[in-house]
């Protein structure tokens, strides 16, 4: 899956937005928005609240967990923790780097809550780097990976798939008895 | 053959099981996308779905029409209308891939399917497999084949073209709690063992031991 793919996920997400307009509910296909009313907030999901942030029509308000102590404590217990400790949104990286690109004004402390994010992805991918280096050379058969998010997966999810999928196949060969048909190569 | 949506996208009570409203046909149509993607087989065809999703498209588009331009929320439908569709097309590009990659067996699936069961593909693309497979025969005919000494010239399309591998591994995640899900062992030293799957929990496992659970929709591909 492509980055951008797990972009387009995320942008589904809620956020607070206060506009600048006055607006009737819109009934779209996925569900109601509205009324907009000057300066009330309102739910929206990031891609109306992005393309209103560019035509100047809204403000956005940052949802509750970008807030520097909160982030801090959270990098905290990721460094002091083995296992992966739940995250704040499951879309936590995808949210922050689209918010922050687009709203940053909207945003207190912008460029201290990019690094504690980036602090706290930098964390979590060196654990999953190291929980994959082992769950292939233990040659485990099945792993539950609660608290990862879907863009965490998706760095890992190509290389790691072909590569137990490789050696099932090397695994396979060696045993006796035929499969009807080969198998792919991905 | 009963619309599922009604006329305006509003649900109304109806006393029909299938009623869905068009926030949920749009979540369906997601989870479809995701397990299309990233399962190594064919899935079944959805096509009840798609033609209701593109009910909608159709109806919003011809609605956008005739709006005028500079309407304040005409751009938020339309940016709506682009990302459904967005969806539905790579849905659709995922089966499509697959039929390519494993027309001979898809197509073998499909002939020796009994009656009650859901068909694997839609009337189009089953049309496009055959169409497929004609055109690889005669294109290996016309390129090698004919060349060969005569025992030599026909090929089994089924033997040739690699079936899908059905223990790769894939992510999923669970929506509905699972007990006894059978893991098989990875080497002949390991024993296997059975795993409870919680639900809103995220696994890595093989895909044929939960590909009846993907069919079900009680697990999701992640």
């Amino acid at each position: 899956m492509d980055p951008s793919e797990v972009e387009f996920l995320a942008e589904k997400e809620f956020v607070k937005i206060i506009p600048n307009f006055s607006l009737n509910m819109i009934h779209l296909i996925g569900g109601d928005l509205g009324p907009f009313n000057p300066g009330l907030p309102v739910d929206v999901p990031v891609w109306l609240a992005l393309n209103l942030k560019q035509r100047q029509k809204c403000r956005i308000i940052p949802p509750d967990w970008m807030d520097v102590e909160k982030l801090e404590e959270m990098r905290e217990l990721e460094r002091r923790e083995n296992a992966f400790t739940p995250v704040p949104s499951p879309y936590y990286m995808e949210l922050t780097k689209l918010l922050l690109n687009h709203a940053s004004d909207n945003i207190p402390k912008a460029d201290e809550i990019r690094t504690l994010v980036k602090d706290i992805w930098d964390t979590r991918i060196a654990k999953l780097r190291l929980s994959a280096d082992s769950f292939i050379s233990q040659q485990e058969a099945h792993a539950q990976l609660d608290n990862l998010t879907l863009m965490e997966i998706n760095t890992v999810r190509e290389f790691l798939l072909d590569s137990l999928n490789c050696m099932y196949k090397l695994r396979s060969n060696l045993q006796p008895g035929s499969r009807k048909g080969q198998f792919t190569d991905h | 053959m009963s619309d599922c949506l009604s006329e305006d996208g509003i649900n109304q009570e109806e006393a029909e099981d299938d009623v869905l409203t068009p926030a949920k046909l749009i979540s369906k149509l997601e989870e479809a996308w995701l397990n299309e993607k990233f399962s190594p087989e064919l899935l079944e065809n959805r096509s009840e779905m798609v033609e209701c999703v593109m009910e909608q498209l159709t109806h919003m588009e011809s609605n956008l029409q005739r709006v005028k331009a500079g309407d304040a929320m005409a751009s938020v439908h339309r940016m709506e209308v682009d990302r459904i569709r967005f969806v539905l097309s790579s849905y659709l590009r995922s089966r499509l891939q697959k039929i390519e990659k494993f027309f001979p067996h898809v197509l073998e699936k499909e002939k020796s399917r009994a009656d009650g069961q859901p068909s694997l593909l839609s009337p189009e693309e089953f049309a496009f497999a055959k169409e497929y497979y004609a055109n690889t025969e005669s294109y290996l005919k016309t390129v090698a084949l004919k060349r060969m000494p005569a025992n030599l010239q026909t090929v089994d399309m089924l033997k040739a073209v690699p079936e899908p591998c059905l223990d790769s591994f894939v992510f999923l995640r669970v929506k509905e709690r699972q007990e006894n899900i059978f893991v098989e062992p990875e080497t002949d030293d390991q024993r296997e063992y059975v795993v409870d799957l919680e639900e809103g929990s995220q696994h890595l496992m093989r895909y044929r031991t939960i590909a009846p659970l993907v069919s079900s929709g009680a697990v999701q591909l992640i």
